[in-house]
């Protein structure tokens, strides 16, 4: 009975909440100053018809490159805490213990026919991220849920780890050329100006904006993919 | 004309998707929940998209991505749940009287 009134309590509490929240609402008219200066800037000065991808790749590229460097020491923290268990595991008698059975067949055709359509959706996400909502970081997170599929439908699957770690290198070591490159050939680091901004809207525009989406996808991918192989039991 | 024809199949996957949410709340045990969650979920979202596929035509190749993707999805992680509940057996409802998938796994064990 007390445990009932309470929850009668919680609803309606949030239903004040909710109900306030739409009450007082009152949608604006206008774009904050900062932020009329940002919708107007973008398109203008980079060519990148999505103002988010424009600021998170040129204006705010540095702290983009901040967040990649954190989800490296991620990466490099699942790696040192769970890799040496993994390799004691290696050497204990190899029983395949019940955890790691395959999953139905179900399971694993459906994961063959979706890994390529969730690549495919992963490499349009990034690819458009200078066009419409999307950019490297999501896309590279659609990208790593394959690999989590793939690890469901057979949790003894091998990924290449050589691969996968050399791929993230050179997306990062390349992320962070094209950003000195930028320094010496255009306003500075990670301008995005320093390839031609072509035809605005078009698929080849915006300048660096779509070679930066298309390093730090993979960078994300890679990394992400590394953390959940990390994670297998 | 297009407008009422996609408003109507809102409305429609708006009711399967009410019907979901009755099923989860009013079924007994998790493989019947499951069961009316994943369904009536499934069309549901299929009308409803299906549905914004005729008041903006120009989505509709895009929309037919999203409904195969669901089709796909949907039930086969629903599949994956339920066999993994199966397995450590969470329990039926007592008027439940088939588990053909115990029925199969005892007759291979039976035949090995």
């Amino acid at each position: 009975m007390i445990r009932r009134a309470g929850i009668v309590l919680a609803v309606a509490l949030f239903g004040f909440v909710f109900a306030s929240l739409t009450v007082h609402h009152v949608e604006r008219q206008s774009l904050p100053p900062l932020a009329k200066r940002y919708v107007e800037l973008v398109p203008q000065e980079l060519g990148a018809p999505n103002v988010i991808t424009g600021i998170l790749l040129t204006y705010r590229a540095l702290d983009t490159l901040g967040e990649v460097a954190v989800l490296f020491m991620v990466a490099a923290g699942v790696g040192l805490v769970l890799g040496s268990r993994a390799r004691r595991n290696e050497n204990a008698p190899s029983d395949t213990p019940p955890s790691s059975r395959q999953a139905s067949e179900i399971v694993r055709t459906g994961t063959q026919i979706l890994v390529p359509l969730i690549a495919i959706f992963a490499a349009y996400i990034i690819t458009n991220g200078h066009l419409s909502a999307g950019g490297g970081f999501q896309g590279g997170a659609v990208a790593a849920s394959s690999a989590i599929l793939l690890l469901l439908a057979d949790p003894r699957q091998q990924f290449a780890q050589h691969f996968l770690s050399s791929t993230e290198s050179a997306a990062g070591v390349l992320f962070v050329l094209v950003g000195i490159a930028g320094l010496l050939f255009a306003g500075g680091f990670l301008d995005n100006r320093v390839l031609p901004l072509g035809q605005f809207g078009t698929f080849f525009s915006a300048g660096a904006i779509p070679l930066l989406s298309v390093l730090l996808g993979a960078k994300v991918g890679c990394e992400l993919s590394v953390i959940i192989d990390r994670f297998r039991a | 004309m297009a407008e009422l024809i996609g408003s109507l199949l809102v409305l429609a996957g708006a009711v399967f998707h009410l019907s979901a949410g009755l099923g989860v709340w009013r079924m007994p045990d998790a493989y019947t929940r499951m069961q009316a969650g994943t369904k009536a979920s499934t069309l549901g979202n299929t009308l409803v998209v299906g549905g914004i596929a005729f008041l903006h035509p120009d989505w509709t190749l895009k929309i037919l991505l999203v409904v195969y993707f669901v089709l796909m999805t949907n039930p086969i992680s629903s599949h994956a749940l339920a066999r993994a509940a199966h397995r450590i057996q969470v329990p039926m409802t007592p008027q439940t009287t088939v588990d053909a998938l115990r029925d199969a796994r005892e007759q291979s064990r039976g035949d090995a």
